[in-house]
């Protein structure tokens, strides 16, 4: 049997971060041609051989505009590398395309998270890697295996180096991040509060109760995304109405979409901390990025190599 | 008309509106939009629960967004208990498999131009917005596609020296943002040209290009999301229909354009069917067939002059076309050099085979996309000495400038259907050069013929 190597090919999403990876594995970004043809069709060429090769391909959900066209991007990849012969074909996800539709949370909802996932194993994914998953369960919707990495690692050394345990205590934005942000205080000896938030309609809160004492506290809102921001500035709002004495947000997907940026700019925030799983575009002093290329290429390596994914789960990739 | 539910996709709303008109039904409640990180959502507004369940999208627009629309659609139908779910894409998307990255003008693969790149810098680096396609097209631009299809045109590209070849590739270059030649994004940092340079250059000799052929994709799509059977209008390729597990009915537009042309060509009778290229040839032959007309064919020959001689290696890359000559130069000594040169120029000759002087000419093709291959084909029957010129097309997508081209072609009248959304061709072209062929009679009659369990194979003979 002929050797066989890691191939890795990026899609047009977030060519930044398959850079990284692909400088950190030490493995050139194979040639791939990603186009639109003038009808808007996606075009995929591969300009080297991929026959019997272990292949990655990096693609994130971003883009308001093109979400379903780097979707697309994927799929079709995945698809040419199936019909050109890949021995293995693992989709790089970072951040995981409508990954909080997934479930069916009124009449007729679409559940199009699992779509998604059905969508890939169509196109002929053999291995899904993707970063803290909106909600874990998601995994389940694929009959492949699915290596669901944490920033958190990355988000407690940041925590550790830049901002210090003095005086912090850590906040959940809403009920669904409380578990997150648990783990994240057990781990940091720290105090944490909750916020607890009324929502009426998606992309829009009503009421917001904070739980915990907050008073002359530095306070680190700490989700899995931010997307409007709407539940940010909100809590941000809340805590500082609280007594907090600075409130500092790290969050792993920036989506930042919509009048995000707007919000992000008159918001009562110290600092705003994300991870690079999307390109995030924000022009502001307090923004501050985590790297996380780093534990996207190890984890490449250990699956190429079979070796255990589960050490990234708790350690930091120097 | 029981149990049957129809949802209109966001892609084409008036032809739903005329389809359910046929029908006497209403199109079912269904918000369609988008969250604003850019996912598509959709919101059913009635039960689906045991219903018969028509999806109508058509793959044009922003293609992607609406086919992931149609399968979330689709799946949220089927999630929600719909007895049966029907595709219904009276023009199917990717549904052109090219096996060769280049384009209909014959031109390799090319990147981006350069100085509109810059000029586009300010607004974003996505790729969606590097198109510069369905931008009006500039005068200057469109002079450099005339030189271009010139250039493609005259067959004097044997023997050109080098500069003239380099002048020649940067007219392709410029007129690429305006053609059905893929557009390659300009990522920070990284020079895209350069990128492509190195990715079609001959380095990797011996590999030839693997280029994605979405149809099996799409077709598997469309049953993974839940879709039960497909509805769909000439195809490009028939044997599309084989990549389905499911039922695939396409429905002939040749009794409606048989039709147009009986009634709305007032000399018909004279004509000649012509079709623009050999590849629907069959389509139109069974047109000139049916109306006792005469049939004539163009002929397209795309191919370098260097494939005649003995198999190169440096052609073997990119599917024999090489892509600049600078490459091809570096690992080829001189006295190869002139005649490799050549075929770094691509020859591409036209022909046509049948008589059309001092007749009236009817093209005939199912699909007019960059529009060169129909535009092409009606000069040449111009120059031929064909007195009018008609051209009849199933699906008008009509991207890039290619309204523009047309505007300017040798096609006296032109008729599509409206499987498309044809409202900015009309209003582009005037209502006197554009006739637009109503088929939601078709698809109404499909749809309630396959609801109530009979044949449809009385759809592909006659007109409904």
């Amino acid at each position: 049997m002929s050797s066989n190597s890691i191939k890795l090919l990026a899609g047009n999403s977030h060519p930044e971060l398959a850079e990284k990876i692909s400088r950190r594995l030490g493995v050139p970004l194979s040639k791939v041609g990603v186009y639109h043809y003038s009808n808007k069709e996606t075009s995929v060429t591969i300009g080297e051989s991929i026959r019997d090769e272990d292949v990655y391909i990096v693609q994130t959900g971003t883009g308001e505009q093109e979400i379903n066209d780097f979707l697309m991007e994927l799929l079709i990849m995945v698809h040419a590398c199936r019909s050109a012969s890949a021995r293995k074909i693992t989709a790089v996800i970072p951040n995981f395309p409508y990954a909080r539709q997934d479930k069916k949370d009124k009449s007729r909802a679409t559940i199009t998270a699992k779509l998604v996932a059905k969508m890939l194993e169509t196109a002929g994914c053999d291995h899904v890697i993707t970063m803290d998953l909106h909600a874990s369960q998601i995994q389940g919707f694929f009959h492949i295996p699915v290596d669901n990495l944490y920033a958190e690692p990355n988000i407690l050394d940041y925590i550790r180096k830049n901002i210090g345990v003095e005086n912090t205590m850590l906040v959940a934005p809403d009920a669904g991040s409380a578990k997150r942000t648990s783990t994240l205080s057990d781990k940091l000896n720290l105090n944490f509060a909750l916020i607890h938030k009324e929502r009426q309609k998606a992309n829009e809160i009503s009421r917001m109760v904070l739980v915990g004492d907050v008073t002359g506290k530095s306070c680190i809102i700490v989700d899995d995304m931010a997307d409007t921001c709407g539940t940010l500035v909100k809590a941000t709002d809340t805590l500082i109405a609280n007594g907090a004495k600075e409130v500092i947000a790290i969050v792993t997907h920036g989506i930042f979409s919509g009048s995000a940026r707007e919000k992000l700019k008159s918001g009562k925030f110290t600092k705003i901390v994300t991870t690079n799983t999307v390109p995030v575009n924000l022009d502001l002093d307090i923004y501050d990025q985590i790297d996380i290329s780093a534990m996207l290429a190890e984890a490449i390596r250990r699956l190429h190599n079979g070796e255990s994914v589960s050490y990234l789960f708790n350690h930091v990739v120097v | 008309m029981n149990n049957i539910i129809i949802f209109a996709g966001s892609s084409h709303p008036t032809l739903v509106e005329k389809i359910c008109e046929n029908l006497s039904i209403k199109p079912s409640q269904v918000k369609l939009g988008k969250f604003s990180n850019g996912e598509t959502s959709i919101d059913i507004g009635e039960s689906v629960r045991e219903k018969d369940v028509y999806v109508i999208q058509s793959g044009c627009g922003h293609v992607n967004d609406n086919f992931m629309e149609l399968l979330i659609l689709i799946n949220a139908c089927k999630t929600s208990s719909a007895n049966r779910v029907t595709a219904v894409m009276p023009y199917f998307c990717y549904s052109r498999q090219p096996d060769i990255p280049y384009t209909a003008k014959g031109a390799p693969i090319i990147s981006k131009p350069k100085h509109s790149a810059v000029k586009e810098s300010g607004n974003t680096t996505e790729i969606g917005s590097v198109l510069t396609t369905h931008k009006p097209v500039s005068q200057r631009s469109r002079k450099s596609i005339d030189v271009a299809i010139e250039n493609t045109l005259s067959s004097l590209s044997l023997d050109r020296s080098t500069p003239r070849i380099l002048k020649s590739e940067d007219n392709i270059q410029r007129s690429s943002s305006n053609s059905r030649i893929p557009v390659i994004p300009e990522r920070d940092g990284t020079s895209s040209s350069e990128a492509a340079g190195a990715l079609f250059n001959t380095n990797n000799s011996g590999y030839k290009l693997w280029v994605a052929q979405a149809g099996t994709l799409i077709a598997n799509l469309l049953t993974t999301a839940g879709a039960d059977h497909v509805i769909t209008m000439d195809l490009h390729d028939p044997q599309f229909q084989g990549f389905f597990s499911i039922g695939v009915d396409n429905l002939y537009c040749k009794p409606l354009i048989q039709a147009y042309i009986q009634h709305r060509i007032p000399e018909y009778k004279d004509a000649v069917i012509v079709s623009p290229d050999s590849g629907g040839a069959k389509r139109s032959s069974k047109v000139a067939d049916a109306l006792g007309l005469p049939f004539a064919l163009i002929h397209k020959e795309r191919r370098s002059q260097i494939l005649k001689g003995p198999p190169d290696a440096t052609l073997a890359s990119g599917g024999g076309v090489p892509l600049s000559p600078k490459p091809l130069i570096s690992n080829l000594s001189g006295s190869e050099l002139k005649h490799s040169m050549s075929a770094s120029k691509f020859v591409q000759t036209t022909m046509l085979v049948g008589d059309v002087r001092n007749k009236v000419c009817i093209l005939l093709d199912d699909l007019v996309d960059t529009s060169y291959t129909i535009t092409r084909a009606a000069r040449l029957l111009k120059d031929q000495g064909a007195t009018k010129v008609y051209a009849v097309v199933t699906h008008g997508v009509f991207s890039g400038d290619a309204l523009n081209r047309v505007a300017q072609s040798a096609i006296d009248k032109i008729a599509v259907t409206n499987t498309v959304p044809q409202d900015e061709t009309i209003a582009f072209l005037g209502k006197n050069r554009v006739d637009v062929i109503d088929v939601s009679r078709v698809f109404g009659e499909a749809i309630r013929r396959i609801h109530n369990g009979e044949s449809i194979s009385m759809l592909f003979e006659y007109v409904t």
